[in-house]
């Protein structure tokens, strides 16, 4: 199977009192062609400014450090801004938290998708018309031709997120990223949008990035997690594995902390004591490791790789004894 | 709810209608609940529902329309300005962002110490004492004193608001999303703060929520809210294993599960939710399998029904009926 | 560059912090300026004139921020028709023009170094009453004003200790940008007339005695009018630094 993307030793730092500090730390991940991935994590996990990165949008004073990123096999960082703006929007396309912002406001819906068509291929206004009507269409909006006219504030929050993913798409990307996309929106509009997107990365062969911190919508709409931790990815495998069997004790902790309706009311809910870390202030050894339940010496002198265990990519000394103890449930 | 608990606040058919110009939007439609001593009652709703209107009636941040608001046998419309503020004592609230609710340019000695300065409690020895009393009970230290709100991580802030809330001993604390701008591990943690302080000081929790597992945790009662009605309450068993009203059933079911394997829904549905028709009797009539196709739903006035001594709903063709 | 910028500014205080009493009347033998007709020394008369016309400009930015700050915060505090009418007033004020009002205002009270910066600072303070109008409107909008009233804080309590010292920067910005604009509509006033009287001085004032004879002795009014240059561009540029220290600060939050 072909990947359509390869990240390789993705490292991103900030500007801090004490000097540049890692935000994404040598983060390394494949996504194959027409998967569902799902990057998880808390904030200051790294995730967004990992896909901010695939999308070349890292600007002063955010900036890479070190890594490659191919796209469709090819290395993208070391594009010019120009060549890569070519790329952008028909290879790669990204959709965010925030629909009005991603919006012109006094701009009707029509014309911005007619833009986005017309930025990628060579149609004519008419033409590039008829497709935005059958796009809007397509992202499940009712009466798509009188819609054209609407304006952004004329529209509901799952309306326009449609409208977002219809010009996401109008380039016809391989390769598209949902940051936090549907975090703003209703959980009954959620539903039908993150079935929409499934629905269309089904039809036309995409491969999708959805950035959550939401580990239900992980587990329902990606085939694929990815979990991010300060900075550092921690474990990497199919949807089942991880949710079901999580290697690494963050993962694990992580799950044990939610707060769904199938968890016992009747006791406390299993937290995590502390806090993650600060970019400024990351310990030595794993990143996990002040608190962590199961942490040795090793643990907190040197950074555990990535290594394969029990069918997945885990960032954890212990994990294959812990996994094998810990499977009493 | 069972009637030999106290009841310390009710809303009695409060309506709360907006109008700007020509064009009127109802908020609140005719909603009546009550909080009883000890309990937690969660409003839960998705935007629109008018659960933050409802929360900014019960706090007295906004009047209704129509109907009464009763708080410790006061009835809020009738209080002089400063007789309304003495009340607010009774009542507090924490605010959904962790940040904004705090005064940025306070220190966090100052933002607990503010409730205690607008009643003139004590001297400054006695209210520094009981600030950092406050501070341990949520799990604070002293050294977080003098740190400015944004030296401080969402979760610590949340914190802050909630000590800050119970400054003056209410009896009452109106929490208006107050963990969902957090971290799901920190959401765990401020979560059980809430549970341990409600189980020590007996306090009564309104738990506005959009999200339905934070309602299954804390709540005692639940009352589901669409568009400014109260279209199901009941307990936990009611509202989750007994759901009646067909809003009740799509949320539940909409809600994604952090179980890969839990039942895929039937209903592979994308298109965009269609809004109410103006005019008809049940406002969720448009987005209803069963309503759309009957007259009742349209054109005849929905009634309370009531199920058991905990459960009720507002619906003609319940889930269990046909 | 903002410290070159602020040399000049400081120098005319240095003297007169030091407390050198420099000859102000009749002739004297340091001409680093050259001397006026009536051979007094223009170094001299240029650091005396420059006190007064800071002293001025200060005051009257004080006045004005006293006076728009209360103004506009009872605007945007009681909002209804006593925002209404103030915010007319301002606007009305501000369409005077400032020559006409502080001819009327002279004439009636005498040009002093009490009354100009009353004078000038009326017609400051309008801008800042705008200004403090909106800060004020915009922080009784946020959360954490909300939780003040939820916690029984009175209204007076919350707008000098809450709400005000989150629009103090602004005010500060403000501030920096009214000492700018009162020590040109000082300059202004003098040099008509207006103004500071002889054998007083003020800037303005030596620009309008050096004016009558600007082509046989220019460093007459080359002098003041350079400092006035300097100083309101300083002021401006200090505005300037406050303001991006606000905004970073605020992004960083």
């Amino acid at each position: 199977m072909t990947n359509s993307l390869i990240v390789k030793n993705l490292s991103i730092s900030v500007p801090s009192a004490k000097g540049r500090v890692a935000v994404v730390d040598d983060v390394s991940f494949e996504i194959p062609a027409g998967k569902k991935v799902a990057m998880v994590g808390e904030s200051g996990s790294g995730k967004s400014l990992t896909a901010y990165a695939l999308m070349r949008l890292i600007k002063d004073p955010v900036s890479i450090d070190a890594g490659d990123i191919y796209l469709n096999g090819r290395e993208v960082l070391s594009l010019s801004n120009r060549e890569f703006r070519l790329l952008r929007g028909k290879q790669i396309s990204m959709i965010y938290q925030d629909p009005m912002s991603a919006l012109n406001p006094i701009m009707r819906i029509g014309q911005q998708i007619i833009e986005s068509i017309q930025l990628h291929s060579p149609l004519s206004k008419a033409a590039a018309r008829k497709t935005a009507i059958e796009l809007l269409d397509s992202v499940g909006i009712p009466e798509p031709e009188s819609r054209m006219n609407s304006y952004p504030f004329e529209m509901s929050g799952g309306m326009l997120q449609r409208v977002v993913i219809a010009i996401a798409l109008s380039g016809n990307p391989q390769v598209l990223i949902a940051d936090e996309a549907t975090t703003a929106l209703d959980v009954t509009t959620q539903d039908r949008v993150l079935t929409l997107i499934d629905k269309l990365a089904a039809e036309r062969g995409l491969s999708v990035l959805l950035i959550t911190h939401d580990l239900g919508v992980a587990a329902q709409f990606s085939d694929e997690i990815m979990v991010m931790y300060a900075g550092k990815l921690v474990e990497n495998g199919s949807v089942n594995e991880i949710f079901l069997k999580p290697a690494h004790p963050y993962t694990k902790a992580l799950l044990d902390s939610r707060c769904d309706y199938t968890i016992d009311v009747n006791s406390p809910i299993n937290s995590i004591a502390g806090q993650p870390p600060r970019p400024d202030n990351r310990p030595t050894g794993c990143v996990f490791s002040p608190r962590c339940a199961h942490v040795t010496e090793q643990c907190k002198t040197s950074v555990p790789p990535l290594i394969h265990s029990q069918g997945r990519l885990t960032a954890c000394f212990r994990a294959d004894e812990l996994f094998r103890v810990e499977r009493v449930n | 709810m069972s009637s030999d608990l106290k009841a310390i606040a009710s809303t009695t058919g409060v309506s709360r209608i907006f109008r700007t110009g020509a064009h009127e939007v109802r908020a609140l439609d005719n909603i009546s609940f009550s909080l009883y001593e000890g309990k937690t009652l969660a409003l839960v709703g998705e935007s629109g529902s008018g659960k933050t209107t409802a929360a900014r009636i019960l706090l007295g941040l906004d009047t209704p329309t129509s109907g009464s608001v009763e708080i410790l046998g006061q009835t809020l419309g009738t209080l002089k300005q400063e007789e309304m503020r003495l009340l607010r004592r009774q009542i507090q609230v924490v605010q959904q962002d962790p940040f904004s609710q705090l005064n940025r340019r306070h220190s966090v000695h100052r933002i607990i110490e503010g409730p205690l300065l607008a009643f003139n409690i004590g001297d400054k020895e006695s209210r520094k004492e009981k600030i950092i009393e406050l501070l341990e009970a949520v799990g604070l230290e002293k050294e977080h004193l003098r740190r400015r709100p944004h030296e401080l991580s969402g979760g610590q802030c949340q914190r802050v608001a909630i000590a800050r809330a119970l400054a003056l001993n209410p009896k009452i604390v109106v929490l208006d999303e107050a963990v969902s701008a957090l971290d799901v591990s920190v959401r765990a943690q401020v979560l059980n703060l809430l549970r341990k302080l409600q189980q020590e000081r007996g306090l009564t929790y309104l738990f506005i929520t959009h999200d339905l597992g934070v309602a299954h945790y804390v709540a005692d009662e639940i009352a589901v809210m669409f568009r400014g009605r109260i279209v199901e309450r009941g307990s936990r068993e009611d509202v989750f294993k007994k759901s009646k009203h067909h809003y009740t059933i799509g949320l539940l079911a909409s809600v994604p599960l952090a179980n890969p394997q839990s039942a895929k829904k039937i209903n592979q549905l994308v298109q965009s939710l269609p809004s109410p028709a103006e005019g008809d009797a049940c406002l969720y009539r448009t987005r209803c399998e069963v309503g759309l196709n009957r007259p009742d739903c349209k054109s005849t006035a929905l009634a309370l029904t009531t199920g058991t001594s905990t459960h009720s709903w507002l619906c003609h063709s319940p889930q269990g009926s046909l | 560059m903002g410290i070159t910028i602020f040399a000049p500014i400081i120098s005319p205080y240095d003297p007169n912090k030091v407390g050198v009493a420099l000859p102000f009347a009749g002739p004297s033998f340091s001409h680093l300026m050259g001397s006026d007709d009536l051979g007094r020394d223009l170094l001299s008369r240029l650091l005396y004139g420059g006190r007064i016309t800071v002293f001025i400009a200060i005051a009257a930015t004080i006045i004005a921020l006293i006076i728009g700050t209360l103004w506009g915060m009872v605007a945007g505090v009681q909002r209804g028709w006593i925002d209404e009418f103030l915010m007319r007033t301002a606007d009305a004020t501000m369409a005077i023009p400032q020559i006409l009002f502080a001819l009327v205002c002279i004439s009636a009270v005498g040009a002093s170094v009490i009354s100009l910066p009353i004078v000038v600072g009326i017609l400051l303070a309008p801008t800042t009453a705008r200004m403090a109008r909106t800060a004020v409107v915009v922080e009784l909008a946020s959360d954490y004003v909300v939780a003040a009233i939820a916690t029984g804080v009175k209204k007076s309590t919350l707008i000098f200790s809450e709400v005000l010292p989150n629009i103090a920067p602004q005010l500060l910005v403000q501030l920096s940008i009214n000492v700018a604009a009162a020590v040109m509509t000082e300059a202004s006033l003098s040099f008509i007339g207006l103004g500071i009287q002889p054998p007083n001085a003020s800037w303005g004032t030596l620009m309008l005695q050096g004016y009558a004879k600007l082509w046989n002795t220019y460093w007459f009014v080359l002098f003041p009018a350079l400092a006035v240059t300097i100083t309101i561009l300083a002021f401006n540029a200090y505005g300037e630094r406050i303001r991006i220290l606000l905004d970073a600060r605020k992004s960083s939050v």
